[in-house]
């Protein structure tokens, strides 16, 4: 490992300089294109990060933990996918070169990159292709070796047709399997890691991928050292280098406390502090770090609202809810510029998202009209009630967002002036597992913190068809509803699909099923400004795949 | 004597398999019956998208649904044949895990045990000794203080001056000497408060002896009566302390771990207890149960070497005990 420069003699004065001077060598990487090979004596070429992050999750067994938040940064080192998800949405080839389907989208056939193999040699072919759906499908669960729980579950089987081609078959349309295969939990692992025993594929240098690094070592909870494979050549093309990574390792150090992980980067003893706090975010960009603030596809954070519950069984007022939030102020006083708008209920990247900021307003005076006509009278307390009943909504904080708390404390003050009555209720996650869930008794808005990949997956979610997760307590009572979701699901194409995907968030946002907070950013990277040519997927994971560091 | 000792120490392993069985099942009570448990509090994240149809096939095939003294039986059984089976979390070895974290905890605990020995040394010394103008009196108060600072704010104090000011420690380097050195600071601070006080307890008794006055009558040195006179019959409390604070060296070492990022026994169980992970909990109460009996059998073992007054119970008598006065049961040692 590379020795920073001690930092005893860090002074104020100093860490300008060398930021400034950082800050210059940036500019100038980043001013110079990638070649698409590496050559030995590469200037670029050479270095060791440390990544220091607050966990490094549970168990390793690639099924299991690549959804994870924190595990999947390893995965994406170690491991390869047959398309790539940029930031955008974006899907373009990656060892998967080309594909097609038929009309229905339920086959399709994926043309493999040749000369790709594991880091335990095998090759990457149509057969490891098969073994690999095969078991993100079906798992083996008696082993303890989860299904991929996003993985289509209209999936019927794959087929190799020559070692670079593989036909897969689902027993419905599945528009969505393209994206998904870009998606966190589709990462392509040796057909011998598969094969082994659960308790040997949860030792992590036991798991062979087709990454640009493989493991160095490891230790359970503690860290994950990651070396760069120097035969690596099949990067994929949309980051604009397909040789291998330049970085020679890849440190991520378990760090749980916030400010020792922000400290440890202002102080030169690492490169990249992961999930640092919104509101230190201005101090550091300030002080010359490099702050990213990736947004995943996925939905907004937002409610989704329980129809069958009390008063928000009544349309006015749910759409009284939409208008009484000012989203604005949670920006400006929660989060940074950094985070952005809910334009819609699914985030503004999102191939088939549309605009619909203006059902999204803050209009108290409607809030105020809706709430009248709906019967709801302001008492001398301030609080509206209808039949002695009061108008009151009780939140639960998402424990799995920091700032979840602290927006419903700013949202309870913003309902709190227009007649509501709010009960924040705060659990720890297992509790909030077991008590919080769509739909429930007591749940009149479960609060969405959610990654997909492609919108198509959007609509049969949203009822409780076809094991959907009825997230509006809706079952199959609304007509509409259900004819976009039938619509959408059996689109052969993104030309059909997109205007019903518009018009399903527009009818969702007018209806008041969904309550839009902001956009969001589940993985903040504060980084080192020596650190440059880093590049976000679809899901916000950070690869240094592309990455230099300067001296 | 010897064999009151193997007596006394055979009796003694019979109660430590019995608690430590105790404090095995005690452990599966009270995991169980919380909601909740490793496999399924991830199935049930909604953002791993499993059907309840999938949750409850992949609960069945890891034996989640069997009840509870079934678990248990199992789980027992194993538990008897040495087998302490896979972390729920990781799906590893529970002995791996502990074996990859055990060392890290025995350094820090050993030094912050040390660390802790020999402050409370400096301030009992200073406390008689010290000239009354160099602050006497004050090193009487330093007990309250270490005892009143929690050890997590001693350790981020610690690691913002020495680590990033000084950069005498990397952060990302917690097995370091130095970072080492630091955390058995921030460990060792609140339990040589507890030792200091009863050192300084006993040695204000201890000074007030008749040989203490002839030992200053006959000249001898400040350092010598203390190290040479004082000091022996003072510790035999001291002993007990340690014995007790061992408790606190495991719990204190969850949040210095925590803090200096440290990977050791407390941040395996602090992983463990948030997930639920019940074999890895069980495991490591086991542990602690193993250790708290043999440091408290070892400290009893210790006192008849410390005083020779202090004989063990159910040794033979060397003497008629109604001539033997000062002798006493390990049971009642004195303390103060």
């Amino acid at each position: 490992m590379t020795e920073r420069s001690s930092p005893l003699s860090l002074s104020r004065r100093r860490l300008l300089v060398t930021t400034a001077a950082a800050g210059a060598a940036a500019i100038f990487a980043s001013t110079t294109s990638f070649t698409p090979a590496l050559s030995a004596d590469d200037p670029r070429k050479g270095g060791d990060i440390t990544f220091l992050i607050d966990s490094l999750g549970d168990t390793w067994i690639p099924n299991n933990s690549a959804i994870s938040s924190f595990q999947g940064h390893i995965w994406g080192h170690v491991t390869d996918k047959l398309v790539y998800v940029d930031a955008d949405g974006k899907v373009s080839p990656w060892l998967a070169e080309r594909w097609e389907q038929n009309d229905d989208a339920t086959q399709f056939t994926l043309h493999l990159k040749s000369g790709v193999t594991f880091s335990d040699g095998t090759p990457l072919d149509a057969s490891a292709v098969v073994a690999n759906l095969d078991i993100w499908y079906a798992g083996r669960k008696s082993e303890g070796i989860n299904p991929i729980g996003l993985f289509p579950k209209t999936y019927d089987h794959a087929e190799t047709v020559d070692a670079a081609t593989v036909k897969v078959f689902f027993k419905k349309p599945t528009l969505g399997f393209i994206p998904t295969l870009g998606y966190h939990g589709s990462i392509l692992i040796s057909p011998k890691t598969i094969a082994a025993p659960a308790a040997q594929q949860a030792d992590l240098s036991k798991t062979s991928g087709s990454g640009p690094y493989v493991v160095d070592s490891w230790k359970e909870g503690d860290f994950v050292t990651l070396t760069r494979r120097e035969d690596y050549n099949w990067g994929p093309a949309a980051v604009g280098h397909t040789g291998p990574a330049f970085l020679d390792t890849i440190t991520y150090k378990l760090v749980s406390e916030p400010s020792l992980r922000v400290a440890s980067v202002q102080s030169g003893q690492a490169d990249i502090a992961y999930n640092a706090s919104p509101q230190e975010l201005q101090s550091l960009k300030e002080e010359g770090f490099t702050i990213a603030t990736p947004r995943y596809l996925g939905f907004v954070n937002g409610w989704a609202i329980n129809t069958k519950l009390a008063p928000y069984d009544d349309v006015k007022v749910r759409q009284a809810l939409q208008a009484s939030i000012n989203r604005q102020e949670i920006i400006d006083t929660v989060y940074t510029s950094d985070w952005k708008l809910a334009t819609s209920f699914i985030q503004s990247n999102v191939p088939g998202a549309t605009d619909h900021g203006d059902l999204l307003t803050y209009d108290p005076a409607k809030a105020e009209r809706l709430l009248d006509e709906a019967g709801w009278v302001k008492g001398a307390d301030g609080i509206r009630t209808k039949d002695g009943k009061p108008l009151s909504l009780t939140l639960h904080s998402n424990p799995y967002l920091a700032t979840s708390r602290s927006i419903d404390e700013l949202i309870a003050q913003q309902l709190g002036k227009l007649g509501w009555k709010i009960d924040i209720r705060a659990y720890d996650v297992v509790t909030y597992g077991q008590k919080v869930t769509y739909g429930g008794p007591a749940v009149p808005a479960y609060e969405v913190t959610r990654s997909f990949i492609d919108a198509g997956t959007v609509a049969s979610i949203l009822t409780n068809a076809n094991n959907g997760e009825n997230w509006f307590a809706l079952g199959e009572s609304d007509a509409k509803l259900n004819e976009l979701r039938d619509r959408i699901a059996g689109a052969g194409s993104v030309e059909i699909r997109n205007p019903l995907l518009d018009e399903l968030q527009k009818y969702v946002l007018e209806q008041g099923y969904f309550i839009p907070r902001t956009q969001i950013v589940q993985r903040i990277y504060v980084q080192s400004p020596r650190l440059t040519g880093e590049t976000y997927n679809g899901v916000a994971y950070a690869s240094y795949y592309t990455a230099t560091i300067s001296d | 004597m010897r064999n009151a000792y193997l007596t006394y120490a055979a009796k003694r392993l019979v109660q430590a398999v019995v608690v430590i069985l105790l404090a095995y099942v005690f452990t599966f009570v009270v995991v169980s019956i919380l909601p909740g448990d490793p496999i399924t509090n991830v199935l049930r994240n909604p953002q791993n998208g499993f059907t309840e149809t999938e949750i409850e096939e992949i609960i069945a095939a890891q034996g989640l649904d069997k009840p509870v003294l079934v678990q248990l039986s199992t789980s027992l059984s194993n538990f008897l044949t040495g087998d302490l089976g896979l972390s729920m979390r990781t799906n590893r070895p529970v002995t791996t895990l502990i074996a990859e974290v055990l060392p890290s905890t025995l350094v820090l605990a050993s030094a912050g045990l040390a660390v802790a020995l020999v402050l409370a040394l400096v301030i009992a010394y200073g406390t008689r000794f010290l000239p009354k103008r160099f602050g006497q009196g004050l090193l009487r108060d330093f007990p309250s203080l270490f005892l009143s600072v929690p050890n997590f704010v001693i350790g981020l104090v610690l690691i913002h001056a020495f680590g990033f000011q000084l950069g005498l420690f990397r952060v990302i380097q917690p097995d370091s000497f130095w970072a080492t050195f630091f955390a058995a600071i921030a460990l060792g601070i609140p339990i040589s408060a507890q030792i200091a006080e009863v050192l300084i307890a006993n040695l204000d008794h201890e000074s007030e002896q008749e040989y203490a006055a002839v030992a200053r009558s006959r000249g001898i040195g400040q350092m010598r009566l203390f190290a040479k006179h004082l000091l022996k019959p003072s510790s035999l409390p001291v002993v007990t302390v340690i014995a007790l604070t061992i408790g606190e060296l495991l719990g204190g070492s969850l949040i210095t771990e925590t803090v200096f990022g440290r990977n050791g026994i407390g941040s395996l169980v602090q992983r463990s207890v948030t997930t639920q992970d019940l074999p890895v909990l069980q495991a490591v109460v086991s542990l602690a149960a193993v250790v708290f009996v043999l440091v408290n059998l070892i400290a009893d073992l210790v006192y008849p070497l410390l005083d020779p007054r202090v004989k063990l119970l159910g040794a033979p008598e060397r003497r008629p005990a109604a001539a033997d006065e000062s002798s006493v049961n390990v049971s009642k040692v004195v303390t103060s």
